[in-house]
């Protein structure tokens, strides 16, 4: 038997980040809903003071992070599955890609001015 | 009892249509077919598969009131009238209940579902333990009747690159059978997004199967196996079907 890969999307790959992330994600809103149940923050300086302490901004990021990955492999599942022609789903993926990657930058920038 | 059948001649019609019968239950018929094949007693242009009778082939598989399922294996007593009959969803029409199921063993066949091993054969046979034996149970009764794959969405969607629940848990039969020497080879096969990533663990598969086999567990434990060596991973799971269908 000839072991062949095949060119194009991810497999195992794409699996295995949609449920990583979606642990992240869980484990993350839990944590939060945890916190803000034991410790209400009731003005906007308390809540900039919490979003720039680093641990939280770190956990913020990678919640992010998790969030666009899993939004990337949903997303991408959904249009091979339904987009037709290749063309069209070429182009989708290339739009969802870009609106993703514009979240992230967006994100980025937000977590960045915490800290500056 | 109200039976609407659905009728699809290739050289008169353009496209399927039902056909409504009303035929009285005679104390000899119990299952399905048995009044189907009283119906094309009275109708000899009704055509369909069948041959086992006993739910051992596989070859009599059709939608029985929107879900898959084998006419003589289903009791006719148990079904909500008017029986609605139609061809197993999503593939080609043949003729009337008839459908091709070329694209389906394509994807069977492309698994190889054939034992692999370079090594010299033995004088006798390949042995195995009844552990690894007992790996096999669970998979290796599918009967291929195609109930599973053409209820499946992913299969709806991408028949020629998704290989679907029935091909994939013959793939596991031959993944976990320790006689077969190319485990890596057919789990390398199997990446990619399409082949046995397409499945998005909707379950049909599991829950129409007629011998109550779950092509959806198989395919999970596929995707693990992918990750790390699944090492005694026991039976699958089965579960009992009832006749009694609504």
């Amino acid at each position: 038997m000839t072991p062949h890969r095949r060119p194009g999307p991810t497999g195992l790959p794409a699996w295995l980040v949609q449920r990583t992330s979606a642990v992240y994600m869980l484990l993350f809103l839990v944590a939060l809903l945890a916190f803000f149940g034991w410790h209400p923050l009731h003005s906007y300086a308390e809540w900039k003071r919490w979003v720039a302490h680093p641990a939280i901004s770190l956990a913020l990021a990678l919640f992010f992070a998790a969030l666009l990955a899993h939004m990337w492999v949903g997303l991408r599942d959904v249009l091979l599955d339904y987009a037709r022609p290749a063309g069209l789903r070429r182009a989708l993926l290339v739009l969802v890609a870009l609106g993703l990657c514009t979240g992230a930058a967006s994100m980025a920038w937000l977590l960045a001015l915490q800290h500056v | 009892m109200k039976f609407s059948i659905s009728r699809y001649n290739p050289d008169t019609d353009e496209k399927p249509y039902l056909q409504d019968y009303e035929v009285d239950i005679l104390p000899s018929d119990r299952m399905l077919l048995d009044v189907l094949l009283r119906i094309k007693e009275q109708d000899p242009t009704l055509s369909m598969r069948k041959s086992c009778r006993e739910g051992v082939c596989g070859s009599d598989a059709m939608n029985i009131n929107g879900r898959n399922g084998l006419a003589c294996i289903t009791r006719v007593r148990d079904l909500k009238e008017p029986v609605v009959l139609r061809p197993l969803p999503s593939f080609p029409i043949v003729r009337d209940l008839i459908v091709d199921m070329t694209n389906f063993f394509k994807q069977y066949h492309s698994i190889k579902p054939y034992l692999v091993n370079d090594q010299p054969p033995p004088e006798k046979e390949r042995l195995q333990s009844p552990a690894d034996r007992e790996k096999l149970n669970g998979a290796y009764e599918c009967i291929l009747c195609a109930c599973c794959s053409s209820q499946c969405p992913s299969f709806w969607w991408n028949p020629d690159k998704f290989v679907g629940p029935a091909g994939l848990i013959q793939a596991y039969r031959f993944i976990f059978d320790s006689r077969d020497t190319t485990t890596k080879e057919r789990l390398e096969d199997l990446d990619g997004a399409y082949r046995l990533f397409r499945c998005r663990t909707i379950m049909n598969c599991s829950e129409v199967c007629p011998k109550g086999l779950e092509p959806s567990h198989a395919i999970e434990m596929i995707r693990l196996s992918m990750l790390k060596d699944p090492g005694d991973s026991g039976t699958l799971p089965t579960h009992s079907v009832s006749p009694v269908r609504k």
